[in-house]
């Protein structure tokens, strides 16, 4: 799949949930499933400033394609993570800056997330462009 | 409308205000929490040791982790009230549906709470100079509002060493203030007496002028070169202390800065305000010097029993993991300084806003603060790398009233570099 086929089919999935309540809780259950991050990987260096709640990232490139694993002490966060590296796992760097993550708003999270959460997802975003640059 | 039998009456509330099981909730904007009387009502305030979330909080996602962050478990009784039953039916009903069975509704705040002087109502002391949205609109449209007795304001929007963000979009009459205008780049300090007559003067500002401030926060960046052209609202909070230290009376920030003007659905301009020149301040500068502290006075804190040095930064510049600073190189803390957590980084104050960026519950504030040692009673000198988190702190402090406070203007950027002694790691 695409990026983009990969954020129509977020975006579908989430037109279910037309309640806030119901848009949580699927987030919630999403972080779930979120891939473990190694616990040598919580260092400061993958440590995003600006989040509400702790981020870590790590990123690396297996065969020209970045992989990338995440962790936060948060519930909602955790499923926000799961649903961007959905989005941008086993992609060249390349595709991955030209992604503009247009699912955010269309799911409404640009404007249902508190201001501050928003921030995170922000700088979570941010920082995902950053590694696909250096890689 | 959802069919509540449990309304609560003004004698039974009353009766339970102690009781640990019951939480009271305020659904009411922070700025009827905080003391402004939105609906005439006879007291301004909230009703002593409720909780503030305003129904404006109920659309976003996340909410229950708001509710959450607050204490605020399904297995307690809660009280909801606010100024219209249509208002607090709404927030019941969000709260029921996140799993929160015991509910109560209380529906007499404004004709019987608020009319009668017995009922116990709390409020933040200096409320009048944290504004709405809705009061600076009323002053800017009316040229008069409530709490206001003056005929001359200048609204400021803040930066730092960045005008677009002003060319951006700010709220009509505003003028812009760089906060390099205000502090010099060597130290980081406020300028000296002489440079912020011209400086105030030039802005258009006497000491009996009530001056608004706000900024915009726009996602801060610890890793780009100027994180702090991100932070306007931290900018404006500069400002701020920075004018009460000068002298002028009346000086008010716009609680939430320009995102609160932005959710109220009030006009953004984008016309360039000329500032208008006074020839003279009025009183001799600065009128208030207790309230800033510099590096002898701060060793002296530290030597006294009644008094703290109060360190507004994040852990891990606590501990020495990071200076917070891509221009500060020494890592670690100003040995027997008070910790009161700013929040993530040196750019944001999670620990001192509500999540849409007005200030947090003060009670909330004052409740972690004591935790800390950091008491009314006490003298209390906050500080940050530079000055711009200690300065919020200060602004808070000042406006819930504490008769002891100053800022260390110097901060950790000038103990740093004195070479004076530090320490690193968790305290034990």
């Amino acid at each position: 799949m695409t990026v983009n086929e990969v954020q129509e089919k977020i975006i579908e999935e989430f037109s279910a949930y037309e309640d806030g309540f119901k848009k949580y809780e699927h987030l919630v259950s999403l972080g779930k499933d979120l891939e473990p991050l190694k616990k040598e990987d919580r260092t400061d260096e993958n440590l995003i400033f600006g989040c509400q709640s702790l981020v870590w990232l790590c990123a690396e490139l297996k065969d020209q394609k970045i992989h990338i694993t995440a962790d936060t002490d948060a519930l909602i966060t955790k499923g926000i993570l799961a649903l961007l590296l959905s989005v941008v796992n086993n992609r060249p760097p390349g595709e991955i800056l030209s992604c503009d993550f247009y699912f955010v708003e269309r799911i409404g999270l640009s404007s249902n997330l508190s201001p501050a959460r928003w921030n995170g997802l922000y700088s979570i975003i941010k920082r995902i462009k950053n590694l696909a640059e250096i890689l | 409308m959802l069919n509540f039998p449990d309304q609560i009456s003004t004698s039974e509330l009353f009766f339970n205000l102690d009781n640990p099981n019951i939480k009271i909730i305020d659904v009411r904007s922070v700025d009827a929490y905080n003391g402004w009387k939105e609906r005439n009502e006879k007291r301004g305030g909230h009703i002593k040791g409720a909780k503030s979330l305003p129904v404006k909080w109920m659309k976003y996602i996340d909410w229950i982790e708001i509710v959450r962050s607050k204490k605020i478990l399904p297995e307690h009784h809660l009280v909801i009230y606010g100024y219209d039953i249509l208002q607090i039916e709404q927030a019941a009903g969000y709260f029921r549906k996140a799993g929160y069975p015991h509910l109560y509704i209380y529906n007499y705040f404004v004709e019987e709470w608020s009319a009668d002087e017995r009922l116990p109502i709390d409020r933040l002391q200096r409320y009048t100079q944290l504004i709405s949205p809705r009061w600076l609109n009323e002053l800017i449209t009316k040229g008069t509002a409530p709490e206001y007795n003056n005929d001359k304001f200048v609204i400021c929007h803040a930066h730092y060493r960045n005008k677009e963000d002003y060319m951006k979009g700010h709220i009509p009459g505003a003028i812009e203030i760089d906060t390099l205008l205000l502090e010099a780049p060597e130290t980081w300090n406020r300028r000296s007496p002489e440079e912020l007559k011209e400086a105030l003067e030039s802005l258009g500002i006497t000491y009996d002028t009530t001056v608004i401030l706000y900024g915009r926060f726009s996602f801060p960046d610890n890793h780009d070169p100027f994180p702090g052209s991100s932070a306007g609202q931290l900018a404006a909070m500069r400002c701020a202390f920075i004018m009460l230290y000068a002298g002028v009376k009346d000086v008010r920030v716009l609680n939430g800065g320009i995102h609160s003007w932005i959710d109220e659905g009030f006009e953004i301009s984008t016309e360039v305000y000329k500032k208008k020149p006074v020839p003279d301040f009025g009183i001799r500068i600065p009128s208030h010097p207790e309230f800033a502290v510099d590096l002898p006075e701060a060793r002296e804190i530290l030597k006294a029993e009644n008094k703290n040095l109060v360190c507004v930064r994040s852990w891990r510049e606590y501990i020495g993991e990071v200076s917070g600073y891509n221009y500060i190189e020494k890592k670690g803390r100003i040995p027997g300084a008070v910790f009161a957590d700013c929040g993530s980084d040196a750019y944001h104050m999670e620990n001192y806003r509500n999540p849409d960026y007005t200030m947090r519950e003060y009670n909330e504030i004052e409740e972690n603060w004591k935790k800390a040692g950091i008491i009314p009673d006490k003298f209390n000198a906050f500080y940050c790398g530079t000055g711009w988190r200690g300065s919020e702190a200060f602004f808070i402090a000042w406006l819930m009233g504490w008769p002891f406070i100053a800022l260390y203007d110097g901060g950790w950027f000038e103990w740093s570099n004195n070479n004076l002694p530090f320490e690193t790691g968790v305290p034990k």
